[in-house]
């Protein structure tokens, strides 16, 4: 497995659109597209059709009250503030020490030697890849609950992530950790439990290296470890 | 009813204006309910799928952009994504796709120009689905409306991956390109 052709892509062009490609799957088709904008283009129209297809259920009238109950829940929320975010993630960045110690955390919890700080983290899930040396993926597993959360791949600096299961929608800075500093390389939005992101890393991802989502109080919610290429 | 656009009734939710937010509710509900009682085929779970889905749009009213799609387009997408999550295990359903999404021989049989009047893209899209073959028809409902894998479409339709994940494919191509005919037809 390398990472995707043209061709291979538009075969899968279809699933990724209407949002039902696996998680892996997805991952490499992403990371296709970070470097081909003829394929994002095709991507893009038909995200455009599939996205027409839920308006094809039929209304149906809810059940009284239904308006009220919601309003209520609008009152009782808080919503989440994009400015608050952004002012978060530049403090993030600046005190990078903070970041390194939240995903050192993560880490030391998942290693078997040093549970002490860890008991809501179960073991490292990471999954060893099939990949080509061209590229290298892991699940991602949820910081809490251990559970699978998405999957990243990762091809030279290109990052690919994938999450579909288990991280509550927002916006989360995405940190690099290749065994010293922490590095933020991005953001991502998760909605409906799902988000996907690509790009580039400003640094080098070797083997091992650590990729968390982190929320905006710079808690890792889910990370990855990159397996080792073969 | 109301004369507010979409675009302008999210700008009043982003802003917490409690009218704009009423009548944001109202103007939906009837759509988000179904869908989510299309894919959960239950009436209370469909309630807690509806309720979540406001709330999100509520939520990330501030970071809708209009560029990237309509209104009822970004809230039924936001709840069908959290009503296949909320029936990740589940058993398949013998049903009827024209039935589920209302399919029937007098949208089939009408001209092209009585289509161009439909103006509505949910009238149009009805068209364009029932023109393709039936087991594209089924293959595109099932994968793209109740979210279910290419894998699954082939379990339910007993046949293989190859050939599911096909006519999941020529099924969305045909459909995008019915669309993009009708746009250029108006």
């Amino acid at each position: 497995m390398s990472t995707y052709t043209c061709v291979q892509l538009r075969d899968a062009a279809p699933e990724l659109a209407l949002g039902i490609l696996g998680g892996a799957e997805r991952a490499e088709a992403l990371i296709h597209l970070t470097n081909c904008t003829r394929c994002q283009a095709y991507v893009a129209e038909l995200t455009e059709a599939a996205d027409t297809i839920p308006l094809l259920a039929l209304e149906h009238e809810p059940p009284p009250g239904f308006d009220q109950r919601v309003l209520a829940r609008f009152g009782a929320g808080r919503r989440r503030s994009t400015r608050r975010w952004v002012a978060s993630i530049a403090v993030a960045a600046a005190a990078a020490a903070i970041l390194s110690i939240t995903i050192v955390r993560v880490v030391d919890a998942n290693n078997p030697v040093n549970q002490a700080g860890g008991a809501t983290t179960s073991t490292s899930t990471s999954t060893p890849s099939t990949a080509a040396p061209t590229i290298v993926q892991a699940r991602m597993v949820s910081a809490t609950t251990g559970t699978s959360a998405g999957w990243v791949s990762v091809a030279g600096r290109q990052v690919a992530i994938a999450v579909d299961y288990g991280v509550d929608s927002g916006t989360y800075g995405i940190v690099v950790h290749p065994g010293k500093d922490a590095v933020l390389i991005g953001d991502m939005s998760i909605t409906a439990n799902r988000g996907s992101w690509t790009g580039t890393s400003t640094v080098d991802v070797p083997a091992g290296s650590e990729i968390a989502l982190v929320d905006a109080q710079g808690n890792a919610v889910c990370q990855g470890t990159v397996a080792t290429s073969r | 009813m109301w004369s507010v656009s979409d675009d302008a009734l999210v700008a009043g939710l982003a802003t917490g204006d409690r009218d704009a937010a009423s009548a944001f509710v109202q103007r939906f509900q009837r759509r988000v309910f179904g869908l989510a009682r299309t894919i959960v085929a239950d009436d209370r779970a469909a309630e807690d799928v509806a309720q979540e889905a406001f709330v999100r749009a509520w939520k990330h009213a501030a970071a809708y952009d209009p560029r990237r799609g309509s209104v009822v387009g970004w809230l039924l997408t936001i709840t069908r994504n959290l009503a296949i999550d909320a029936v990740r295990v589940r058993r398949p359903i013998a049903f009827d796709p024209a039935t589920l999404v209302g399919l029937d021989r007098a949208s089939t049989e009408r001209a092209p120009a009585e289509l161009a009047e439909l103006g509505d893209d949910t009238a149009r899209l009805r068209v364009a689905l029932s023109r393709l073959p039936e087991d594209q028809c089924r293959a595109i409902v099932l994968s793209g409306l109740l979210g279910y894998t290419a894998r699954e479409v082939g379990e339910i339709e007993d046949i293989p991956l190859g050939t599911a994940k096909t006519r999941i494919r020529t099924a969305l191509i045909r459909l995008r390109a019915a669309l993009v005919s009708e746009e250029r037809a108006e």
